[in-house]
């Protein structure tokens, strides 16, 4: 019996080694995908002669991994998942303040409240007018990615419920033709995508990109979609049907509310798709017509004589945010979408 | 309430027929199961009742006036799904309003809740339907379908998804509660004994086609077709193919039909070697090599009187044989006894 006891400790003990070895190895080959997105953090807050300097990276790394690490032992001694977050973030609270207190301020930030910061930094009249305050660019990306995603989510939605129940000529090979689009790059469209927006005179106007982003997503998000309705139960409808309900009654009082992750799935998918977007926003203007976020973006760093790195950082951390938000908040409706559609 | 007629009611999918030339006529208030095998049409069947098919031909007449064209919501069915079909995204008591959403009933909770105490879930009302057991979910389902006092209710396959002994008291359950009601019934399913235990009247189907209908007694002891006779009863009937030597018969028999509990042990007759037993409980199932093929018989008793490999003789009574001519069909009055020789 004593024996047991010793077997049952080792397993234990080997089981948690393993663990931490795991955790250790997982955090070494996520260091190469997360450094950059801490730098540019860290040169956003603490860079002040516009470059990109290193000097508070490391500092910075440190407290991240004595933050994780010390989480991770904290979890391993405990098994709760509650006190180990805490004390990792107190530790690299305490930390951090120690290491990188002084070197912290938002001075990078001032593109926000100044609505001219182009002669701020180029001196009066030097680029008079050509660049906007970067609301303008945020309002804008905010109306080009979510009108695009009303409208994805409303006609992928529609169209996947009619590819989904009925059947009619052409069904399959409308189905292939779905699929066979996605193996074409979108950009190799660029010039007739151009010409075409020329001539129906929708050029230099937010409704192009708008458009064009729409047209290339809903094959695959349509896709998406018919998973999901092909999951909900054909006698659920039919069931709705003999209750007394119409057609139309049953899909929104019955269908629809189990197709409702999918909708977010895709609502989130194509909100980050058209707020990343900058091929089609570049391409589909002559001028400054208008701006949106990764064309402000751009721009920092190219229009600016003496690119002041400090701040291009800022502007990509505010442009990064949005999109991270709703990734966070979403993040249980994504992982529940396949290609073949709902679980449970 | 109502009387329903069909009409040589026929469906035809493409090339396949579905059902083929239905005629029947079922009562107000009467309990009718529709019995066959998978595949056999009883379920089209069903929904052209219910208005979700559209018959390809004939009529479907509810107290004498056609409605093959009205909608499914307009036509008062209450039916209740192999799967149950509740509506996930709601609470049990919104599934049973479900229905009175659609009609203005100012007593619809009252309604709700006779319902709800008449099949016993009281208690359930504030449940989703995924938290609810198989035995529960049918319950809700019965009173979702009966909550707006259809003519007619329609049961497809209601019993299958739940285990045996649910299975018995939901049998009984459902019978009290239609018999409470008055409602007409049409039950489809592929088990006899649903069929012969809840039905007034039992229709035999097969291959789109109505076998035979009449009592459950009728069926077993007087069935039509050699597909009947087949079909109903378990363990199945003896099929013995003619001419035999050693067999009197009409020479326009082609099988002779024999029950298991028809044959006895004797001390002459048919020479058998007995090669399996099952116990059933109550009697004996054993199973013997014939100059006739393998034949079953049933003896009363928990232990097996024999051992595989044990020889003895089979008899019977002559008006215990049911012969079919060349088309399946029942020769009516004819027997066929053992000859002398063999009783040696």
């Amino acid at each position: 019996m004593a024996d047991w006891e010793r077997l049952a400790q080792r397993s234990t003990l080997g089981r948690r080694l393993r663990l931490g070895a795991l955790s250790v190895f997982l955090v070494a080959i996520s260091i190469p995908i997360a450094v950059p997105y801490i730098w540019m953090v860290m040169i956003a807050f603490t860079s002040r002669r516009g470059m990109a300097e290193t000097g508070t990276l490391w500092p910075a790394l440190v407290v991240i991994l004595a933050g994780l690490g010390s989480y991770g032992a904290t979890y391993l001694w405990l098994r709760r998942e509650r006190p180990a977050i805490a004390v990792g973030v107190i530790v690299a609270l305490l930390l951090g303040l120690i290491l990188l207190g002084q070197d912290l301020h938002l001075q990078n930030f001032r593109f926000m409240v100044n609505a001219n910061i182009i002669e701020e930094l180029d001196g009066q009249g030097t680029a008079g007018g050509q660049f906007p305050w970067v609301w303008e660019a945020f309002a804008n990306s905010l109306i080009l990615a979510g009108t695009q995603t009303v409208i994805v989510v409303t006609v992928s939605t529609l169209a996947a419920y009619y590819l989904s129940r009925f059947s009619f000529r052409g069904r399959n090979t409308f189905l292939q033709s779905l699929l066979v689009l996605q193996a074409f790059p979108a950009i190799t469209l660029v010039i007739p995508i151009f010409l075409i927006v020329f001539w129906v005179g929708l050029l230099n106007t937010l409704y192009a990109p708008i458009l064009v982003l729409t047209a290339l997503e809903l094959p695959f998000f349509i896709f998406i979609m018919k998973g999901f309705f092909d999951a909900v139960p054909w006698d659920i409808e039919m069931s709705a049907m003999t209750d007394g309900a119409s057609r139309r009654q049953a899909f929104w009082m019955v269908v629809l509310p189990q197709v409702r992750v999918g909708m977010i799935a895709i609502g989130v998918f194509a909100f980050i798709k058209g707020w990343e977007e900058y091929v089609f926003v570049n391409g589909l203007r002559t001028g400054d017509s208008y701006w949106v976020m990764s064309t402000y973006l751009y721009y920092v760093q190219e229009d600016v004589m003496g690119v002041d790195y400090g701040m291009v950082a800022a502007v990509a951390v505010l442009y990064v945010l949005p999109a991270l938000i709703l990734y966070v908040f979403c993040q249980k409706y994504l992982t529940q979408m396949t290609l073949g559609g709902v679980k449970g | 309430m109502a009387q329903v007629t069909l009409k040589a009611l026929n469906k035809t999918w493409d090339d396949a027929v579905a059902v083929a030339d239905i005629n029947l006529t079922i009562e107000n208030g009467e309990f009718v199961a529709i019995l066959g095998p998978s595949g056999c049409g009883k379920s089209t069947t069903l929904f052209m009742l219910a208005g979700i098919y559209l018959p390809t031909g004939g009529d479907i007449l509810f107290d004498g006036v056609r409605v093959n064209e009205v909608e499914a919501r307009h036509r008062n069915v209450g039916i209740v799904f192999q799967s149950y079909a509740l509506y996930p995204n709601m609470s049990v008591l919104q599934n049973i309003l479900f229905p009175t959403r659609f009609q203005n009933l100012p007593d619809a909770q009252a309604r709700a809740r006779e319902m709800a105490a008449m099949v016993q879930i009281t208690d359930l009302l504030d449940r989703r339907p995924s938290q609810l057991s198989g035995g529960q979910q049918q319950r809700v389902a019965l009173a979702r379908a009966l909550i707006k006092r259809p003519n007619l209710l329609l049961l497809d396959e209601p019993l299958s998804n739940l285990d045996a002994t649910l299975r018995l008291t939901m049998r009984a359950e459902i019978r009290r509660i239609t018999r409470e009601l008055g409602v007409t019934t049409i039950l489809v399913t592929h088990d006899q004994l649903e069929a012969t235990t809840m039905a007034d009247r039992v229709v035999c189907m097969n291959g789109g086609r109505i076998e035979q209908m009449g009592q459950a007694e009728d069926l077993y002891l007087r069935p039509d077709t050699l597909f009947v006779a087949g079909f109903i009863g378990s363990p199945p009937m003896n099929l013995i193919p003619l001419p035999q030597p050693g067999l009197d018969v009409p020479s326009a028999a082609k099988t002779l039909g024999l029950r298991p509990e028809a044959l006895r042990p004797a001390a002459s007759g048919l020479p058998a070697e007995v090669i399996h037993i099952e116990p059933m409980g109550r009697e004996v199932l054993t199973t013997a090599e014939t100059p006739f093929g393998l034949l079953r018989f049933l003896e009363a008793g928990t232990q097996p009187n024999w051992q595989p490999g044990d020889t003895l003789h089979l008899t019977y009574a002559a008006s215990d044989t049911i012969l079919f001519d060349a088309d399946g069909t029942r020769i009516p009055g004819a027997t066929a006894a053992l000859k002398e020789q063999l009783r040696a």
